[in-house]
């Protein structure tokens, strides 16, 4: 499309980096890990900071009552694990030591929406959007490219109060500038249109860029949203951009049930005038295959974006949209 | 223990149980069993000069924390705070009501004295081990201590404390678990059976005294050695009668979670009042 050359990050590594450089300038933070960290966001931080690395092995519930004590000692823990095991299996400990407290401690759930493809769906979660969302108190973020997963560590050490951060396994390509400032709560315009609203989360951000890009080249002037943050979801840009455009497209590597989709729903059903389509997952179990193979079934590639988008703004009958709220 | 102290540290103890009984009693619902089972070993933490803490400063940085992982048994817990002044006496009769600093289960956030919130059974453990590293690792040379029940001790997340607790050899950590050997099903032994509970302890790498959580020299000479374990975690597994110090609810399964009418109300103080001249 463009002949920019285009940057890609590995998620791991920025986050792996941003936590040295944020635990070299604040001596709170501490980092936990579960049996999976070294490979992942653990290593450089445990080369640097051995003492301040707290493994508990394959022990999630338990991680994350002590993410909680070491919270309450007055230190800022950043919490790693594979997303059913960071979301699901210690749920209660989340709702009820970190979330009903209003503590600082920092979950990161790696490896989500189908980074692990071919471990199937005990691994592949689609679902943590919607079951992390209900609980209240607590921030999700899910940030789109490099700069994005790096300031989002500076960003949640700062708040004051838990934050639920996804980690995709997938290189993400760079659609921020090195300068680029997170502010939780507030979503980035990445491409401005006036004839529709794309709002997409994670990896669909570039994804979704890409489609409009193909919708411009067909004469549709696409606006491109990054919802970085999922709760609390930026309501003002939801209702901006919808007003001006009158139609929305929510873009998400995630069940359609609770999720961005969902969010989006939410503030339209109540406040903004548009007509909405939601694109991401069915509510289902997620089938076992690589990566690209699974984008390409579940309809998330650009082309096949654009193609849904294309169907939508052409106001086709979609029957299988109906069924999902 | 002195006599002296050990007649101070008993009436103490009563007059916590009559508090119990009153605020739960008003209350109308609540627990007390497991709430009279802890008064004694409580009137020992808060009142024998052993807890670090100042109740003018609950916040202060280096006090001695309490994490009352069996939660439901926070009458005592809030007894043993109004007594020691965290806050009026007169906010016990709100216990369970709209509005009230004292919650169905302790919470850190409403309630002055309360180190950490808790009432899902088998989380406070935890916590307490993410306290007492967070101690260490802060340079503060306190204690936590952490009361679990033994019906608790059936969540698999108590053992995966446990097991972290030693792994780390958190010798600033003391469990104390309440073993009154009921549960809400009926005894702990036909619900689930926990035994051999100190040898489980043992196993897992902790330090481990059985006493009998009535007895004051017992429960003196078993956290006094608690606090000097070295290299590991220590834990007090008492042995405790359920409704302790009111005849008709000693051992008996139903009083686990029920609260007194009016009449059994009074009939419960009277019990405590001739207790306490024992």
């Amino acid at each position: 499309m463009d002949s920019e050359k285009k940057i890609y990050d590995n998620p791991r590594k920025v986050i792996a980096e941003a936590l040295v450089d944020l635990a070299k300038r604040d001596d709170r933070v501490v980092y936990v890990s579960c049996d999976s960290s070294l490979g992942a966001s653990g290593g450089p931080f445990n080369k640097n900071f051995p003492q301040r690395h707290f493994e508990f092995g394959i022990q999630e519930q338990n991680a994350m009552g002590e993410a909680a004590g070491l919270a309450v000692s007055g230190k800022i823990p950043f919490i790693a694990a594979y997303v059913p095991f960071a979301a699901f299996r210690c749920f209660e400990q989340i709702r009820d030591d970190v979330c009903k407290t209003r503590l600082n401690v920092n979950i990161m759930g790696n490896n989500c929406g189908f980074s692990v493809g071919p471990l199937g769906p005990t691994h592949v979660i689609i679902e943590d959007v919607g079951v992390i969302g209900s609980v209240p108190n607590i921030t999700i973020i899910s940030p789109a490219d490099g700069p994005q997963y790096r300031e989002a560590i500076f960003k949640a050490a700062e708040l004051d109060g838990p934050v639920y951060l996804r980690v995709h396994r997938q290189e993400a390509r760079r659609i921020h500038g090195d300068g680029y400032s997170l502010k939780i709560g507030r979503a980035d315009r990445v491409l401005e249109g006036d004839e529709l609203t794309i709002i997409a989360t994670s990896t669909m951000v570039a994804n979704s860029i890409d489609a409009a890009l193909m919708l411009k080249a067909k004469g549709i002037s696409a606006e491109v949203i990054n919802m970085s943050t999922l709760k609390p979801l930026d309501r003002d840009l939801v209702l901006e951009s919808s007003s001006k455009t009158k139609k929305v497209v929510t873009v998400e590597e995630h069940s359609v049930v609770n999720g961005l989709g969902s969010a989006v729903a939410n503030i339209l059903a109540t406040s903004g005038p548009a007509l909405l389509k939601k694109i991401g997952i069915e509510d289902n179990f997620a089938v076992v295959g690589e990566y690209d193979e699974l984008i390409d079934y579940y309809g998330l590639t650009a082309e096949k974006i654009f193609d849904k988008i294309q169907d939508f703004l052409h106001r086709e009958e979609d029957d299988e949209n109906s069924n999902r709220l | 223990m002195e006599e002296k102290k050990k007649n101070r540290l008993k009436k103490v103890a009563a007059g916590l149980r009559q508090d119990i009984i009153r605020m739960l009693c008003l209350a109308g619902s609540g627990h007390p069993g497991g709430a009279l089972s802890m008064t004694d070993i409580f009137s020992y933490l808060y009142f024998g000069d052993v807890l670090n803490i100042d109740p003018n400063k609950p916040d202060k940085k280096d006090r001695d924390r309490l994490v009352l992982s069996k939660g439901h048994a926070c009458p005592i817990l809030y007894a043993a705070l109004a007594e020691k002044g965290y806050f009026d006496k007169s906010h016990l009769k709100t216990l369970r009501k709209f509005g009230s600093i004292l919650q169905g289960h302790p919470d850190m956030n409403k309630t002055p004295g309360v180190d950490i919130s808790t009432g899902s059974l088998g989380q406070g453990l935890s916590c307490a081990v993410g306290m007492a590293l967070g101690a260490r690792l802060n340079g503060q040379s306190l204690k936590v201590f952490a009361v679990i029940g033994d019906g608790e001790c059936d969540e698999g997340q108590i053992w995966e404390a446990a097991m972290a607790a030693a792994h780390y050899n958190l010798d600033n950590l003391i469990a104390i678990v309440d073993k009154n050997g009921l549960q809400i099903d009926g005894f702990t032994k036909d619900v689930m059976d926990t035994e051999p509970l100190a040898e489980k302890w043992k196993a897992f790498g902790w330090e481990v005294a059985t006493i009998d959580g009535h007895d004051y020299d017992q429960i003196e000479d078993s956290i006094q050695k608690a606090k000097n374990a070295s290299g590991r975690p220590a834990v007090v597994v008492a042995e405790t009668v359920k409704g302790k110090g009111v005849s008709f609810m000693e051992g008996v399964c139903e009083w686990h979670g029920q609260a007194p009418s009016e009449e059994e109300k009074e009939e419960a103080l009277k019990c405590i009042g001739e207790f306490k001249t024992d």
